[in-house]
């Protein structure tokens, strides 16, 4: 029973081994000198498909944007739901039209809670 | 499909709905009190209704509407009509969100119904989700440094944890090809016991099970959010997740690990002997680190480490037992009962007394039995029951456990359980000696709201009823274990 156990502590191990081995070997060969080490500035620039990079990674996003995510993700997910189960409208009965007209309002709760709380205003 | 069985967590969500709406367009905002508690009256009723019938489990045999959930869903209904008693008063911190909490609070409780109901792993882990995602906005709510810092602790620890149950959900589903638990256990129990030990795929699944689960019911080593989160969350919110969340958790675990590896027997000892020893590590370190606590509430966050371990005492009873001898469950379940009036009733206590003082320092407490004689009773009636002295639950409750655990040959863990309780006596009575013994600050009476002291009696009345008159509870938890029976 206790060599199963063992498996699974042999497995971590290796996991841990691994990663330790993979992160040294960079650090290593540098030592070593195997890797040659002349940067310059184009190779120190972020790599980005070939366009040019502009300005810092750390841009400033209005804040705004995170409501209008959070409400697009709901109503993405209704759409999700909604269309395959509009093509498939008649086959699928009377049952289905009420499961989703309950997803319809439960999500209808939250498009009216971001209303009223003037989510949708932009200030 | 039955859809009149669903009828409680129906109930919930569509209250949880009327909430969220009334927030928006009404101005008196403690009827939404008024309505969340009757949400949580009529879910109760028609669940209570249901008791001891044998029904289909619903929605492709995801949900079981069998007398163990039912018997949780009672307990969660009952602790959430408690949280929201007492949060009356403590909702005027955050009055613009009053709304929201109840809401969260509703759904938290849906979810939770949810857990205990499951037989299937995704709808447990998708109901897992429902009741952390909750909790995480509501350990937020304050909106101060500690609080925002505990909601994203409780988060990304939460995340972490998540992430590795769901790890052992897929080896557990690749190792065997179901997610149901009666299937997995049929494919267990028809394989070859030499390959099951060929492979250890199994086994890293069962053991990332327990991990994760061992993060919802903080048992040590997954305990490192508890102190932060419960010093940090708002007070109903701490009593609600030390109660509420840990009984879900074992919930959980019980179903999971009785009806998927309950057998063949060498497999359920393997899962009996790992709680065995998260009990028993469990107990003492809780125990320990709670003894120099200063804040009240980190202390009972220690503390309440350390009653996950005396639960999980009951756990490796049942990995022990025989297939008859359901001692362990039933155990189980009585302490998930007794702790939630116990530790229900003290934080109630707690609510009440730091709402005047500010302060949640055990030393400010000095003096309480003057200032505060009921409220200082009603909190040493709890703590005692806390230690596990007669007549209150707690006694009870661990003397069921402990002899749940001997029965099955743990004679061990219940000497090391015993010692801890000793030792637990020391820091529950340091509150009471304070309360009783120490000087008063001022000799100013600590008001109280007639809900909240509602609740703390109706606390009271559960911690003594289960102390004195165990039977009819016992017998309740005897039923509702029954499906474990074969």
């Amino acid at each position: 029973m206790l060599t199963n156990y063992g498996y699974i502590g042999l497995f971590l191990i290796a996991v841990v081994l691994f990663t330790l081995f993979m992160v040294i070997i960079p650090i290593a060969l540098r030592f070593l000198k195997i890797v040659p080490h002349n940067p310059n500035p184009i190779k120190n620039s972020t790599f980005e498909c070939g366009m040019e990079t502009i300005g810092r990674t750390w841009v400033q996003f209005n804040f705004h944007y995170y409501f209008y995510a959070l409400i697009f993700l709901a109503l993405d997910v209704l759409v999700v739901f909604l269309y395959p189960w509009a093509v498939n409208l008649r086959a699928l009965g009377f049952a289905s039209f009420v499961a989703v007209i309950i997803l319809v309002a439960i999500i209808l709760v939250g498009y009216v809670y971001a209303w009223k709380k003037k989510v949708l205003e932009w200030k | 499909m039955n859809l009149a069985l669903f009828i409680p967590e129906i109930t919930l969500l569509v209250i949880a709905a009327i909430v969220i709406l009334l927030d928006l367009f009404i101005e008196q905002k403690r009827w939404l009190a008024q309505v969340s508690i009757s949400g949580l009256v009529i879910a109760g009723g028609v669940t209570i209704a249901m008791w001891g019938g044998s029904y289909p489990a619903i929605f492709n045999n995801m949900l079981a509407v069998d007398n163990f959930a039912i018997f949780f869903k009672m307990l969660f209904l009952g602790i959430a009509f408690l949280v929201i008693l007492s949060s009356t008063d403590y909702v005027s911190k955050f009055s613009k969100f009053q709304g929201e909490y109840y809401a969260l609070v509703l759904l938290a409780t849906l979810g939770m119904m949810l857990m205990a109901a499951t037989t299937n792993l995704i709808a447990i882990y998708i109901a897992l989700e429902l009741t952390s995602i909750s909790l995480y906005a509501l350990v937020g709510f304050l909106k101060d440094k500690k609080s925002t810092e505990a909601s994203l602790k409780y988060l990304l620890l939460g995340a972490v944890a998540s992430a590795v149950l769901l790890y052992g959900m897929a080896l557990i589903f690749g190792f065997t090809g179901k997610t149901q638990l009666g299937e997995i256990a049929q494919v267990i129990q028809s394989l070859p016991p030499m390959t099951l030990l060929a492979s250890p795929g199994l086994l890293l699944g069962i053991v990332l099970l327990v991990a994760g689960f061992g993060f919802k019911i903080a048992a040590v080593p997954f305990q490192m959010w508890v102190p932060d989160v419960y010093e940090g969350a708002p007070t109903p919110i701490t009593a609600y997740l030390s109660v509420a969340s840990k009984a879900a958790g074992f919930a959980v675990i019980l179903r999971v690990f009785f009806s998927a590896f309950g057998l063949p027997v060498w497999l359920s000892l393997n899962w009996g002997l790992i709680f065995a020893a998260l009990a028993a590590i469990s107990m003492t370190v809780g125990n320990i680190i709670a003894i120099p606590q200063a804040n009240i509430k980190r202390m009972l966050g220690y503390s309440s480490i350390a009653q996950a371990g005396y639960l999980m005492v009951g756990l490796a009873a049942m990995g022990m037992a025989s297939a008859e001898n359901i001692l362990g469950q039933s155990g189980v379940l009585f302490f998930l009962a007794s702790y939630a009036f116990t530790n229900m009733g003290a934080f109630i206590a707690i609510i009440a007394i730091s709402n005047k003082l500010n302060s949640d320092l055990i030393e400010d407490y000095s003096g309480m039995g003057k200032r505060a004689p009921l409220l200082a009773l009603a909190l040493t009636l709890c703590l005692i029951s806390l230690i596990g002295m007669p007549p209150a639950a707690g006694f009870m409750a661990k003397f069921y456990i402990f002899n749940a655990a001997i029965q099955n040959g743990l004679l061990w863990l219940v000497i090391i359980a015993v010692i801890n309780s000793v030792v637990s006596a020391y820091y529950y009575l340091r509150v009471v000696k304070v309360m009783w013994l120490g000087e008063a600050a001022s000799a100013e009476k600590v008001p109280s709201s007639g809900a909240l002291r509602l609740a703390l009696l109706l606390c009271c009345i559960g911690v003594l009823l289960l102390g004195v008159i165990p039977g009819y509870a016992i017998r309740l938890a005897q039923l509702a274990a029954n499906i474990f029976a074969y």
